[in-house]
This record gives C-alpha cells, sequence and structure tokens, in this order.
C-alpha cells in the first residue's frame, strides 16, 4: 500500500503551486481571466487583471520567471510604443512627425496612445496568464485529470517546457563558442542563434516522441494514474472561469 | 525460444549512401547479455532501434531481412505494441523524459499499456525502489541530476517488465562514477529478473565481464558473433583497444616551459539558477600554474567544481576574487559536444573559429579522423563523431592554453587512443584535462590536480 501515500505526497507538492486549487480548475480559471482580459473594454479592467496575474507570477522562482517575465513585459512594451505609429485613430494629436511611404505620415494622438495601452496590457495579461500556467501548473495532474483532449493537453505541457529548454541551450552554445574565442555580442550575432536552437529543439523533439512510441504511447486503450477528486474549491474555479469571460465581455 | 531474432537484417537510412546495418543476423535468448561493440556510425544504435521495432517505423528508409520480437514481426507491428515486450534505454536521459514528475514519468508507460489504474502507481513506486529512486517519486524532473534521471529512466523501462531490455550507450552522457553504478544496476536487476539484454557500450570494462555473448559490428556487418571467452580472444588479435586493460599509452613527461596560465587564489559561487541549479560557492581559494608543453589533469567527484575552476581559467567565468591571467590564447571544450552545432556543414563548423579558414578546418578534422565527413550536416553525425567533431573546433583555433572537459564522453576506444595522441602531442601548449576518465589520466597527465567541495586538495 506504499503507492497512495506516496501519491498523496505528490498531490501535495503538486498543488503547492497554486494553493489549494487542482490544476485543471486553476488551467480553466486562468483561461477565463485571459478570456476577460481579451474581452473587456474598460483599460482599468485589464490593467487590474494584468496586475492581479503579475502577483502570482511573483509566486514562481525568480530565475525561471524571468524568461516569461521579459517575454511578455518586452512584447507588450513593443506594442505599446509600435501600435501608435501604424494606427491612425483619434483627433487629438500629442505630436507631429514626417510623412513615410506605405505608413503615411506618423503621429500619435491620445486615442491611439489610450488603445495601444489597452492592447499592450491585453497582450501582457495573457503572457501573464501563460506564464502561471508554465510555472504554477503541476501539468502530470493536469494531465491526469484531463477528461477530453488528453493528448492535446500532453501537447501542450510538452511545448511548455520549450522556453527554460531553450534559454538553456542559448547559454551553453554562446558559453561553446566564447570557448572557442568567438565573441557574441549584438542583435545579428544573437540571431545566428536561432537557427542552430531550432534545429535542436527539434532534435529533442523527435528524440522524445521516439521515446514515447518506445513506451508504448499511441497505442489504443491507455489507462492513466488517478487524480485526486475535485474539491468544492475547484468546483467553484469551474463556474468562476466561465462567470469571469462572459463578465469581461458584458460588463468590464 | 529466442525473445527476438533478426533474420539478413539489412537497413539504409533516407538518404544514405550504405546501408547502417547490412546482412545481420542475431537471435537473443531469455536472461542473454549480448554486448555489441563497434566504432562510431558502426550501425550499433540501429541494431538496437530495430529490434524495438523503430527502424523502419520511425526512421522510414529502405528495409529488407526480418526482425521478430516476441513473436511480432516488426515490419507489422508499429514501436508502441512492442512496448512491454521490449523496453530502451537510450543515451541522453533528457531527450527521453516526457512527464514533469518523476512518478508520472515512470507511470507514462503503464498508463500507455493500459495497466488498470490501481496498479499504476505501486508498479511505478515499486521500479523506483528496485533502482534506489523511491525518494525522488514527487520530484520535478527537471531538477534531477544526469545520473539520477538515466536512474528514472530505467525505472521507467523496468516497470514495464520487458522481456527485451535494450541498452544503447546508457551511460554516454554521465559521469564514470554515477555510469558504474547504473550499468551494475541495470545488469543485476536484468539478470534477477530474466530478462534478455542487448547493450552498446563503450566502456567494455564495466560490461564485457558481464557478457554472454559479444557482437563487434563494423561498418554495419557483423564481424564477431561469440561467446565472452572466445570473444576476448578475438579482440585480443583484432581490435585490441577494446579489451578491459587496453591502454592509452604513457605521458611524454616532458620538461615544463614557462608558465601560460596562472589561477591565483580564486572563488566562484552560483546564484541560484533555473529549476533550482545550483547555488553557492563552487571554486574557493583555488591556485594553479599551467606551463607550455605540460598536460594536466583535474579529477574529483561530480560537484565539486572542476568544470567551474575550468571556466574560469578560460574567461568564461569571473571570479569573485583572486585572479586569472593567461599568455596567449585560451580555449575550453564543453562537456556537452551538442554545443557544437551552429552551422550547416561540419567544416564550416570547425571553420568558424578561425575566420572561415576551410585548409585549417580540414586539417583539424583530419586529426580527429573525420576528414571524409566535411560536407555532412553536424547533426547527422553520431554522438562519438560529434564529440570528435567539438575537439576539432576547439583544437583548429591552435590555443596556448587549451582545457578539455571530459572529453572522451561516448567516444570509442579506438578513437580514445587517437585523442590521447592528440592531447599529447601539444608541446607548444598547457593542456588541462577535467575528466573522470582514470585511463586518460593515466594516458596522458603529467601532474595531477584534485578537487573536493571547490577546493584543490591534492597535487599528484
Amino acid at each position: 500500500m506504499i503507492g497512495v501515500p506516496a501519491i498523496g505526497v505528490g498531490a501535495a507538492r503538486a498543488r503547492r503551486g497554486l494553493g489549494p486549487v487542482a490544476p485543471g480548475a486553476a488551467a480553466l480559471l486562468l483561461a477565463g481571466v485571459a478570456a476577460a482580459a481579451l474581452l473587456a473594454d474598460h483599460t482599468a479592467t485589464v490593467a487590474v487583471l494584468a496586475a492581479a496575474l503579475l502577483l502570482v507570477c511573483v509566486r514562481a522562482p525568480r530565475a525561471r520567471r524571468r524568461a516569461y517575465l521579459v517575454g511578455t513585459l518586452g512584447s507588450a512594451a513593443g506594442v505599446l510604443i509600435v501600435s501608435p505609429f501604424v494606427q491612425s485613430l483619434g483627433s487629438h494629436p500629442l505630436w507631429s512627425g514626417p510623412r513615410l511611404p506605405v505608413l503615411g505620415r506618423l503621429d500619435i494622438t491620445t486615442e491611439e496612445l489610450s488603445a495601444a495601452g489597452t492592447l499592450a496590457l491585453r497582450l501582457a495579461a495573457v503572457g501573464l496568464a501563460f506564464t502561471v500556467y508554465a510555472l504554477l501548473i503541476d501539468h502530470d495532474r493536469l494531465l491526469s485529470g484531463a477528461r477530453f483532449a488528453r493528448r492535446g493537453t500532453l501537447a501542450v505541457a510538452l511545448a511548455t517546457r520549450l522556453v527554460p529548454t531553450l534559454e538553456r541551450d542559448a547559454a551553453g552554445l554562446v558559453e561553446a563558442l566564447r570557448g572557442r574565442g568567438i565573441v557574441v555580442e549584438g542583435l545579428r550575432a544573437r540571431v545566428q542563434l536561432l537557427s542552430p536552437l531550432l534545429a535542436g529543439s527539434l532534435e529533442r523533439g523527435l528524440s522524445l516522441a521516439e521515446a514515447m512510441e518506445a513506451r508504448g504511447y499511441g497505442r489504443p486503450g491507455g489507462t492513466r494514474l488517478p487524480a485526486p477528486a475535485w474539491g468544492a474549491l475547484d468546483r467553484a474555479c469551474l463556474v468562476l472561469a466561465p462567470a469571469v469571460a462572459v463578465a469581461g465581455a458584458l460588463w468590464l | 525460444m529466442a525473445v527476438a531474432v533478426a533474420s539478413g537484417l539489412t537497413y539504409t537510412y533516407p538518404g544514405a549512401s550504405r546501408p547502417a546495418l547490412d546482412g545481420v543476423s542475431l537471435a537473443v535468448e531469455p536472461g542473454q547479455l549480448i554486448v555489441v561493440l563497434g566504432p562510431s556510425s558502426s550501425g550499433k544504435s540501429t541494431l538496437l532501434r530495430a529490434l524495438a521495432g523503430l527502424v523502419p517505423h520511425f526512421y522510414g528508409g529502405r528495409f529488407a531481412g526480418s526482425v521478430e520480437v516476441g513473436g511480432s514481426d516488426t515490419r507489422r507491428t508499429r514501436p508502441a505494441e512492442l512496448a512491454g515486450t521490449v523496453a530502451c534505454l537510450f543515451q541522453d536521459p533528457e531527450s527521453q523524459v516526457v512527464m514533469g514528475r518523476v512518478l508520472g514519468e515512470v507511470a507514462f508507460g503503464l498508463e500507455n499499456l493500459g495497466v488498470t489504474p490501481a496498479e499504476i502507481a505501486p508498479r511505478a513506486l515499486a521500479a523506483l525502489a528496485a533502482v534506489g529512486a523511491e525518494h525522488l517519486a514527487g520530484r520535478p524532473t527537471d531538477q534531477l541530476s544526469g545520473g539520477e534521471l538515466q536512474r528514472v529512466c530505467l525505472a521507467s523501462t523496468l516497470a514495464l517488465e520487458p522481456r527485451l531490455l535494450l541498452l544503447d550507450e546508457p551511460t554516454s552522457q554521465l559521469d564514470p562514477e554515477v555510469a558504474h553504478d547504473l550499468l551494475d544496476l541495470a545488469l543485476a536487476l536484468a539478470a534477477e529478473r530474466g530478462i534478455a539484454v542487448v547493450c552498446s557500450e563503450q566502456r567494455t570494462a564495466r560490461v564485457l565481464p558481464h557478457a554472454g555473448r559479444v557482437l563487434f559490428l563494423d561498418q554495419g556487418r557483423v564481424r564477431l558473433d561469440a561467446p565472452r571467452a572466445e570473444a576476448l580472444a578475438w579482440l585480443a588479435a583484432h581490435e585490441p583497444a577494446y579489451l578491459p586493460a587496453a591502454s592509452l599509452g604513457e605521458p611524454t613527461r616532458r620538461a615544463p616551459g614557462d608558465v601560460l596560465c596562472t589561477v591565483r587564489d580564486i572563488s566562484y559561487g552560483y546564484p541560484a539558477g533555473p529549476a533550482g541549479a545550483r547555488a553557492g560557492a563552487a571554486v574557493a581559494h583555488a591556485s594553479l600554474e599551467l606551463r607550455r608543453g605540460e598536460v594536466v589533469a583535474l579529477v574529483g567527484p561530480n560537484g565539486s567544481g572542476k568544470s567551474t575552476l575550468a571556466k574560469l581559467a578560460t574567461g568564461l567565468l569571473e571570479p569573485a576574487s583572486g585572479a586569472v591571467s593567461c599568455a596567449g590564447r585560451a580555449a575550453y571544450l564543453s562537456q556537452d559536444p551538442g554545443r557544437y552545432l551552429a552551422r550547416d556543414r561540419v567544416e564550416d563548423e570547425v571553420a568558424l573559429g578561425v575566420g572561415g579558414d576551410r585548409r585549417r578546418a580540414h586539417d583539424a578534422l583530419a586529426a580527429v579522423g573525420l576528414e571524409e565527413q566535411g560536407d555532412r550536416h553536424p547533426r547527422d553525425l553520431s554522438s562519438g563523431e560529434r564529440e570528435r567533431l567539438a575537439v576539432a573546433a576547439v583544437l583548429v583555433t591552435e590555443p596556448d592554453v587549451l582545457i578539455l572537459d571530459e572529453p572522451t564522453r561516448g567516444v570509442d576506444p579506438v578513437r580514445k587512443r587517437q585523442l590521447a595522441d592528440l592531447i599529447r602531442a601539444g608541446s607548444g601548449r598547457a593542456t588541462l584535462v577535467v575528466t573522470h576518465d582514470e585511463d586518460l589520466v593515466r594516458g596522458v597527465a603529467d601532474r595531477v590536480l584534485r578537487m573536493e567541495r571547490g577546493s584543490l586538495v591534492a597535487v599528484g
């Protein structure tokens, strides 16, 4: 009977990431919050949702969350900066610049800035929701609990591991190049690393697929490790997730 | 009745000009341990993949002859359906791990086989207990060391209760101490359970004493298939480098010249890294000198700070205190040959370190026996060839201070001897070899330094 307490320990540890909420329920709630952020009209609402998700992200270990936060917040900042220049919105100019081919006159209006802020916050909220999913949800328990789309859940869980793996591969590649006296500086040099990194991740993916097939993946009649039953809080999340999304679409 | 039978097996990978396996016939009896030897790219891994059904299903290519495993013809049975009868342990543990936690990882195969849910956890835990890893059950897989991870992978294969266990150089990515334990454990457990084992392994001293039969492959053909005693006699006559007691030669013991690298009282500590990587002091108040013409071996247990000291000496890491000075160019060979795959051609990869000079790149490739592979994509090389490519990529820069971090991992015995010759030949440079390989230390080191818990504790 050693299996039962060990599963209990595993489950307790697995649940530590997002407190007492089961991974499946937490994933649904995150999806609801992300949908609300995408559907809400008010910038303040989106900002509150993004801030709440950022607070949750802080629970992840600093070294692991860094890449996700840099990627998410960097992309959001990019949208905030670029978006006003490519939009043509509003009648309250804050700055007027030169006329460029294709883009026309460069200018920034108050309305464009506000729309860019909302877009950036939406992107940040979705990125932060993914960060919470990637770093604080136990994907094994999520997979065990998945009653449908099990293959899809596994594929997403494996894809989620790509970020830290790529980060580690990139650091190793740069170190090996430096060890040969090759300096990796500047955007161009770093962009040149993308191809070997992508090839490396594809190769890793093939090796993993081979190992999975060798362990019977894809064979009909599979079973699964029993997952703990959902509690009241988990069931509340199940109701809350669509409610948050609908509220975002209709009232927020 | 044989667990697996290969008859006239000939297989060519898609796009390859010659077969990886050429007319191989083999029968694996229950409980038998067959050790497969041979140089890099001789077809060892391909043979194991054919026995698992992965060749041809997973790779495609041209397949002739037949392979039957547990009475099923692999041409008509998918590898997933053979799982349970046959189980594989591959070279790189990181590329085999599917799940985020250890218990889930071991349970993964059992779930696929359709084991009753109530039985999955007890069987997974029993397999973990058998390999001494029960305490890891709740741990995230990305926080395990290479040795721990490969132990978990071994548990994953044993949990399936296979009749045939295929070990494809399962210790090539591990340090020798860990590798020794893992191989002993795998072979002992297989013997105890009556599992037939086919094991490809370059560390012959570890496996040959246990072997019932030895197979020697060369260019896809079986040159030897004989019981152990007969095989040892054949190896002594034809391939002595593969004998467990084979020597890598003697150090040159030339008089050391001027000091090329000075490390004075340096200390370094890692911040907590991704996935809870190690934190704390890795090197404490270490000092050493490397002189022209000498080869110094740096030995010590895992985690003692050897690689960190090597990186500090090369300038890849900045010491927190103390000073490092090197006269001339310093070069560092990483433990992981997968980091030397930045270009699309082998020759271009090597030429990268010398401003695209292809003549020098060709010479460096010739020095490691890869001159014929210059046009290939580095990712098409076998693991042993990748290791040699990495050595060529570093040697081509003709460094004054050469630092090699575990250069013999996955390298076949003949190439290992060539590597030892290359290391000894460096009369104009100072060489530091970080290694667990005692044969290499005996064969090349003029001086031996030992590290323990971040400090250099002994000089021999």
